[in-house]
């Protein structure tokens, strides 16, 4: 045997500490390395990296580091949508699973110091936001204005509610949700997250502004119209791409759009970045 | 040059020279027809080992990146996670690897050994080998109608990338070394001085070969540009898509193909094991994410997906060479005829008819004096 102490295909055992629903199928899972160097070596990762998780008999898949590097707790949150999520999502605290990473080049979080933040997030796609978020609270003093903008179908399906509510109170921070069909607990703002921006007292400044967005490919669509349409050049929308991945390491092929392995080269682009790309969203 | 003669009568005996160094050596046989395949040489057929031969359909890519290949096993201890490496060495010699499947292999060294994540499986198989190229100079075996080596620069007879490079002179074959390994080898007596007749002679016959090849070509820079510069009408990829049967053929056959994916199954109680298997980019399912969501729809988004990634500038100044060696095998497998030179051709055609069109319709106002 040569070298395979340089596996990077080998996951790193690890161990469920609890579990947390958040949203109907979808599920925050906490959880630390048995080995404590893996930890070490895994606590450089950057907001926006990912991760791929092993679950026994089941396989590998790719998955949000929703944690900002800032903070202590690891966790991943996990959408029930195939074989290797469902054996996830069976397993308990105390099991074991596998993890290897972070991959992918993240978002360059230093590059956008004295910026003002927007995020705008759809559904499940809060979750590598939640990551830049949290980062750039926590070096509030860094960045401009943060805004965040968050739209649901219904009021069921509001991701990080308990943090969100943190943060709409937390200074510093303007935090707006909105649902699509409302039910008789909501009493906030009804429409797709787009119209966000034009609700009464809301401004959002373009000028030295960098817009995260992240969603269902449909909101993906309407909100770069209407971030274009703002005057926001495409330079200065970043996002991260899903694809089907097998290795993270730019071997396996799968994700490779243009001229761009998404698991090296990305999955962190700029809209303008994603044009030239040339590949459905 | 490091060069020597050996008889026609010992060619082989570099079989047994390597076999005697502890090497596990695979070489081409023939069977009926256009039947021929890379084999274990053993006692009892080594006397049947063909040197000029029609290029097996398998390529010894499958050496270093076998179709099937264990990476792990994975237990489930009292729930406890463990994974367990396990990587394949070898001591293989492939003799007469011809110089398209040599030129594939360094392909694969930059990609999987390249940029900055090694491949530790790859580098494990391929660590140990020894590489004997055996020229192409037959215009009856070697050469077929579907070889185009010398559109890709990478034959009949390679420059580099092998141990020892064998070309058949007639009544003997000149090696020539390419490594110190290789150069090991002449302290045998089979090796004979050669000299410089026997140097303008493999001159002459390689200058032979090169005139032996049929009407199967491959604009190369043609294509590469237009795929570059994203010039390419989108009616040519789906005239190109159309073709596809998907059936991933060209993707198996094809020396310089990397992708793969990797699943678990089950091999004993809580135990099992992850292997990577060959994947093909022209299979539907290739991009298709869990829950269903698949970027590339039409057949000609993933047609189009093969050809970009391997005419793309960008590619092949990553990788130093377009990664199509100009084998023929995804010409000789498409029922669809849409192998490499097919596809270079459509879209060769299609710019020409673009270029004709702008020529048909001048713009702007036409000088009185033409």
């Amino acid at each position: 045997m040569t070298g395979l102490d340089a596996n990077v295909y080998l996951p790193r055992p690890a161990i469920l500490d609890r579990v947390e629903d958040e949203i109907a199928d979808v599920r925050s899972f906490y959880w630390h390395f048995e080995d404590p160097a893996d930890d070490e070596r895994f606590a450089g990762f950057l907001p926006g990296q990912f991760a791929q998780v092993s679950v026994i008999g089941a396989g590998e898949f790719p998955a949000s580091l929703p944690p900002s590097p800032t903070e202590r707790e690891r966790f991943f949150t996990v959408r029930k949508v195939g074989s290797v999520t469902d054996a996830l999502h069976a397993l308990k605290p105390g099991d074991g699973f596998g993890v290897r990473g972070p991959y992918g080049n993240g978002f360059p979080m230093d590059a956008y110091e004295g910026m003002d933040l927007v995020f705008v997030a759809g559904g499940i796609g809060i979750i590598p936001l939640r990551s830049c978020i949290v980062y750039a609270m926590h070096h509030r003093q860094r960045y401009g204005r943060i805004q965040v903008f968050y739209g649901a179908r219904t009021p069921r399906e509001l991701m990080y509610r308990t943090a969100m509510d943190a943060w709409a109170a937390a200074e510093g921070v303007e935090c707006y949700r909105t649902v699509d069909r409302a039910d008789e607990t909501w009493d906030g703002p009804v429409g797709v997250v787009g119209s966000l921006f034009k609700l009464p007292g809301v401004t959002v400044p373009v000028g030295n502004t960098v817009a995260f967005v992240c969603g269902p490919p449909i909101m993906f669509r309407f909100v770069i119209k209407d971030l274009l349409a703002m005057g926001l050049p495409e330079g200065r929308i970043v996002s991260t791409l899903e694809r089907y991945m097998k290795c993270g390491v730019g071997k396996c092929g799968h994700c490779c759009i243009g001229v761009a392995y998404v698991c090296v080269d990305g999955p962190v682009f700029t809209y303008e970045q994603i044009r030239k790309l040339g590949e459905d969203i | 040059m490091r060069a020597r003669l050996v008889a026609r009568d010992d060619v082989l005996r570099i079989v047994d020279l390597l076999r005697a160094r502890g090497y596990d050596v695979v070489a081409p046989f023939m069977g009926r027809g256009r039947d021929t395949w890379f084999d274990l040489v053993t006692d009892d057929n080594r006397s049947a080992v063909a040197l000029h031969v029609p290029n097996p359909y398998y390529p010894p890519k499958r050496y270093v990146l076998p179709h099937i290949e264990r990476l792990m096993v994975l237990r489930n201890v009292n729930g406890r996670f463990e994974a367990e490496a396990q990587a394949e060495t070898q001591r293989l010699a492939v003799f007469g690897i011809r110089s398209c499947d040599l030129a594939g292999i360094k392909h694969l060294d930059r990609f999987y050994l390249g940029r900055e994540y090694r491949d530790v499986y790859y580098e494990s198989l391929r660590r140990g080998m020894f590489l004997v190229n055996m020229a192409c100079t037959d215009p009856e075996q070697d050469i077929g109608p579907d070889c185009f080596c010398v559109c890709a620069d990478t034959g009949p007879a390679a420059r580099d990338g092998f141990d020892l490079q064998l070309v058949d002179l007639g009544d003997s074959f000149m090696a020539v070394a390419g490594t110190p390994q290789g150069e090991e080898l002449f302290s045998e007596p089979i090796f004979a001085r050669a000299h410089e007749s026997d140097v303008a002679r493999r001159r002459d016959v390689l200058a032979q070969a090169r005139r032996s090849f049929r009407a199967n070509t491959s604009w190369f820079t043609a294509a590469v540009r237009a795929v570059s510069t994203d010039s390419i009408p989108e009616k040519t990829w789906e005239e190109i898509g159309n073709r596809c049967l998907e059936c991933g053929g060209c993707t198996f056959v094809c020396p310089a193909c990397t992708c793969f994916t990797v699943t678990d199954r089950a091999i004993g109680p809580d135990t099992y094991e992850r292997v990577r298997v060959w994947d093909s980019c022209a299979l539907n399912g290739f991009t298709r994410m869990a829950g269903g969501f698949n970027p590339r729809r039409a057949v000609h988004d993933r047609r189009n997906r093969r050809f970009f990634r391997k005419l793309s500038h960008y590619f092949v100044q990553r990788e130093l060479s377009v990664a199509c060696v100009g084998c023929g095998r995804c010409a000789a497998v498409c029922h669809g005829d849409i192998g490499m030179p097919s596809v270079v051709e459509m879209i060769r055609r299609s710019l020409a008819e673009a270029f004709q069109s702008q020529v048909a319709k001048p713009q702007g106002p036409v000088r009185a004096d033409r």
